[in-house]
C-alpha cells in the first residue's frame, strides 16, 4: 500500500548572504515535522546545491535567498536542474522577495516561494503535500 | 537613599491588604483566577540608592544617560536632523546599490533636495564586503545588490567625486558598514585622502569593523577567528599612531538581537565581544584611556516590549561603566560611557510584512521610549523594510515626522531620564544589569569572546534563543498583529504608493558594467607592481606581528583588487569555519 516514505530536504543558501535565521528554523520545523534536512550551511555555489542534491538524493531543494538575487538565482538553479535531470524534484524559495517577483519566479518553474508573511506550517504542508507527488514520478 | 525597614514594612503589610482586599475583590468581580498585571512599588527597589545606582547624566554609573545634555538636544535644529535612523552627519541615511558611478550620482542628486550635510554612510555589496571582485564566479548575481560594488582604488574614486570642496575629505565623516574587509577600504580612504593632498590625520569615519559578530550573526567572515583579530588590531594600532579622528570599530549588538538573542543576550555579546577587542588592543600595547575614545557601539538591537528594552539600556550603560572602571582600569571618566548613538529600540525583527504601515507605529513607539531614556528618537527601519531592500522614500519621510512629532510636539526630550525611579523601571535595570554580569561570568569562564566564538558557543545560543522565541510565536504566547492574530477576512490591507530612492534599471545591469570597468582597470595598471604589492602582503600576513595596513595602502594605489588581496590572505589565514 501506500508507505510514507520520508521526505528528504535540502535547505540551502547561494550566494554571499549570511543571514541564516530563517534557514536555520526552517531546518528545525521540518525535521519536527518529520522530514530529513540537510542544511548546506553558507555560500553555495548553483553547483554545488544541485550535486548535494543528487548525492543526498532529495525530494526537495529548498534555496533561502535575502540579497535580492533570487531571481538570477532561480533561473540559474533551474536550468542546472534540468541539465543534471532532477527537474521533477521540487524546488522552492524563500527570504527577502518583493511580492511583485513571485509570480516572475513560478514562471520560471519555483515551485513555491515564502517570504517573511509564510509561516512554518504552511511550508511544511506544501512541501508534504508537493513533494511525494514529484517523489512519485522517480 | 534607600528606605528604612519600618517604611518597607508598612508598604508590605499595605500590600498585603490591598491584595486581599481591594484586588481580591477585582478578580472575583471579573471572574479572573490570576492577576493578569503587575505592579511594582518601592518594595522592588530596595535597597536603591539613587547616587550610587541611578546618578547623574553624564556621569558614572550613567544609567540615567550617556550625556548631562543628550547628543540630539546639542545637534537638533542644526542641520543635523537623527530622526530618520542613522542620518547623523551622513548623507541620506544608510544606503548603497548598483556600481560607483550610480552611488556617486545617487549622492549627487540627493544633494540637490533639502536634505544635506556630512558624509556617505555607505552599504557595500556582498562581494565587496567577502572580498570577492565583481567578477568572482561566487560574485555572480550578487554584484551591486546590498550595496554599492567596491573591487579597487578606482572604485572610491568615483564614489567621492560627490565629496569634493567644502565637503571633501577633511570636512566629512565616512561611515562604512565593512568588517572583514575593513582594512582595505580603510586603505583606499587613506590612498584617496593622498591623492587630494588631505593629510590622514585630518580623517573621520567609522568602519564597523566588528568580525567577532559576523561569526554569530550577520555572515561575512572571510577568515578565521583569530586572523581576524589580528586584523582588527592592526586597525586600532594603526589608527591609534596615525589617524587620531578616525574611530576604528562599531561594536555591535544589533546584529545578535535581531538574528534571535534575547535582549540580556545581546547587551552580554556585545560586551564580551568589545572586551575581546580591547583585550586585544591592550595585549597590543595600547593604553586605554588612549585607545577607547576611538571606539564606538552600533545599537544592541530591541524588541516591541519596549519598557524591558528602556530598562535593559540603561543597565546597559552602568555594566559598561562598571567594565571601563574595575576591569579595565580606565582612568578617564569621558571613557567610561560607550559612545553609541542609540537608537532601534523596538528592532527591526517585529517589523511585518503584513500591514507594514503598521511598522511605523511599532517603531515611533520605540522612538517614544528612546527619547524618554536620553537616546535619539531613531525612527528606524521605515516602515516598509520588510517589503524588499531600499526603502522608499515616503517612508523616510514619515519616519522623518514622526521623530520631529515626538521631539517638538511631544517635547519628550525637554526632560532626561524621565523614567529615572519608577519603581518598575529601577527593578527591571537591576535586575537586567544582575543577569548580564552572569552571562559575562560564564563567557570569562569558557575564555571570553574569542573561545565563545570561535567554538560556535555564541551562535548557538543565538539559535536557541531564535527557536524558542519562534516556539513561542506558533503557540500564541508572543503575538504579531496581522500575523498569528487579526488575521481574519475582515481585516484589510494598507498600503501607500512607494517610490524606491534607487533606480532600479541600474541595479540590472550594475554586475555586467562594473566587470567592465574592473576588467578596464586591470589592463591599464601596472601588473609586475600589483603582483610585488601581493607578495610583500602574504609574506608579512604569516608574521603576526606585522601591521598589514601600510602594506594594503600600497597595493590599492597600484590598483590591486579587494579580491587580489583577500585571496593572498585566505591562504595563509585559511577560511572561516
Amino acid at each position: 500500500m501506500n508507505e510514507e516514505k520520508t521526505i528528504r530536504v535540502l535547505v540551502a543558501k547561494v550566494g554571499l548572504d549570511g543571514h541564516d535565521k530563517g534557514a536555520l528554523l526552517l531546518c528545525s520545523r521540518l525535521r519536527y515535522a518529520g522530514m530529513e534536512v540537510i542544511y548546506t550551511g553558507l555560500r553555495n555555489t548553483v553547483d554545488q546545491v544541485v550535486a548535494t542534491a543528487i548525492q543526498e538524493d532529495v525530494d526537495v531543494i529548498g534555496v533561502s535567498i535575502l540579497s535580492g538575487s533570487h531571481r538570477p538565482f532561480a533561473e540559474k538553479i533551474i536550468r542546472k536542474m534540468k541539465e543534471k535531470h532532477i527537474e521533477d524534484r521540487l524546488f522552492v524559495m524563500g527570504g527577502v522577495i518583493p511580492d511583485e517577483d513571485i509570480p516572475l519566479l513560478l514562471n520560471m518553474g519555483v515551485a513555491g516561494v515564502f517570504t517573511q508573511s509564510s509561516n512554518f506550517q504552511e511550508i511544511t504542508d506544501f512541501i508534504r503535500n508537493n513533494a511525494k507527488a514529484a517523489g512519485c514520478t522517480k | 537613599m534607600p528606605l528604612k525597614e519600618d517604611e518597607l514594612a508598612k508598604i508590605r503589610k499595605a500590600r498585603q491588604s490591598w491584595e486581599n482586599g481591594t484586588l481580591k475583590r477585582s478578580m472575583e468581580r471579573l471572574g479572573l483566577e490570576k492577576n493578569p498585571v503587575e505592579l511594582y512599588t518601592p518594595l522592588d527597589s530596595e535597597g536603591q540608592d539613587y547616587l550610587e545606582n541611578v546618578g547623574f547624566p553624564g556621569e558614572y554609573p550613567f544609567t540615567a544617560g550617556r550625556f548631562a545634555i543628550p547628543i540630539l538636544n546639542a545637534l537638533w535644529g542644526r542641520g543635523k536632523n537623527l530622526g530618520a535612523g542613522k542620518a547623523i552627519r551622513h548623507a541620506f541615511g544608510y544606503s548603497g546599490y548598483g556600481t560607483p558611478e550610480d552611488m556617486r550620482d545617487f549622492y549627487m542628486e540627493k544633494d540637490k533636495s533639502p536634505v544635506r550635510g556630512g558624509g556617505p554612510n555607505i552599504a557595500f555589496d556582498l562581494p565587496t564586503q567577502i572580498g570577492y571582485d565583481s567578477d568572482h564566479e561566487l560574485a555572480e548575481g550578487e554584484v551591486g545588490r546590498v550595496g554599492v560594488a567596491v573591487d579597487t582604488l578606482r572604485d572610491f574614486e568615483i564614489i567621492y567625486e560627490a565629496f569634493t570642496g567644502d565637503r571633501n575629505l577633511d570636512k566629512i565623516a565616512s561611515n562604512w558598514t565593512i568588517n572583514a574587509t575593513t582594512n582595505i577600504i580603510l586603505a583606499m580612504y587613506i590612498a584617496l585622502a593622498e591623492k587630494r593632498g588631505i593629510p590622514m590625520e585630518k580623517l573621520r569615519g567609522t568602519p564597523q569593523n566588528d568580525i567577532l559578530k559576523e561569526f554569530v550573526a550577520r555572515g561575512t567572515q572571510i577568515f578565521p577567528v583569530r586572523p581576524s583579530m589580528r586584523m582588527t588590531r592592526d586597525t586600532m594600532t594603526y589608527c591609534a599612531e596615525h589617524m587620531p579622528k578616525m574611530n576604528t570599530i562599531s561594536i555591535c549588538g544589533f546584529h545578535m538581537r535581531e538574528a534571535g538573542a534575547t535582549r540580556v543576550q545581546a547587551v552580554a555579546f556585545t560586551f564580551a565581544n568589545a572586551m575581546a577587542y580591547f583585550q586585544n588592543a591592550l595585549d597590543a600595547g595600547l593604553e586605554i584611556d588612549r585607545f577607547a575614545g576611538q571606539t564606538t557601539f552600533l545599537n544592541f538591537g530591541g524588541g516591541m516590549e519596549v519598557l524591558k528594552e528602556a530598562a535593559c539600556r540603561r543597565a546597559a550603560r552602568r555594566v559598561w561603566a562598571r567594565i571601563m572602571r574595575e576591569r579595565f582600569l580606565s582612568q578617564d571618566p569621558g571613557n567610561w560611557i560607550y559612545r553609541e548613538l542609540g537608537g532601534g529600540l523596538a528592532g527591526y525583527w517585529p517589523c511585518t510584512k503584513q500591514r507594514p504601515l503598521n511598522n511605523l507605529v511599532r517603531i515611533a513607539i520605540g522612538a517614544v521610549l528612546s527619547a524618554m531614556i536620553g537616546d535619539p528618537p531613531a525612527l528606524e527601519p521605515p516602515f516598509d523594510e520588510p517589503l524588499g531592500l531600499g526603502h522608499s522614500i515616503e517612508a523616510r519621510q514619515l519616519a522623518a515626522d514622526a521623530a520631529r512629532i515626538i521631539v517638538e510636539e511631544c517635547n519628550l526630550c525637554d526632560v532626561q531620564d524621565a523614567l529615572a525611579g519608577s519603581y518598575y523601571i529601577e527593578s527591571l535595570t537591576n535586575r537586567y544589569e544582575k543577569e548580564v554580569f552572569a552571562l559575562l561570568g560564564e563567557i570569562d569562564a569558557m575564555g571570553g569572546a574569542v573561545e565563545a566564538v570561535e567554538s560556535g558557543w555564541m551562535k548557538l545560543e543565538v539559535v536557541k534563543s531564535a527557536e524558542e522565541f519562534q516556539r513561542k510565536i506558533e503557540t500564541g504566547e508572543v503575538i504579531q498583529v496581522g500575523v498569528n492574530k487579526y488575521t481574519e477576512p475582515e481585516e484589510i490591507e494598507v498600503m501607500v504608493p512607494r517610490t524606491s530612492p534607487y533606480r532600479a534599471e541600474r541595479k540590472e545591469d550594475a554586475e555586467q558594467r562594473q566587470i567592465a570597468s574592473l576588467r578596464k582597470v586591470k589592463q591599464e595598471r601596472n601588473s609586475q607592481k600589483v603582483q610585488r604589492c601581493l607578495d610583500k602582503i602574504g609574506n608579512a600576513a604569516k608574521d603576526e606581528q606585522v601591521n598589514l595596513i601600510p602594506l594594503f595602502v600600497e597595493a590599492v594605489k597600484e590598483y590591486t583588487t579587494v579580491g587580489e588581496i583577500c585571496g593572498v590572505l585566505r591562504n595563509v589565514f585559511g577560511e572561516a569555519r
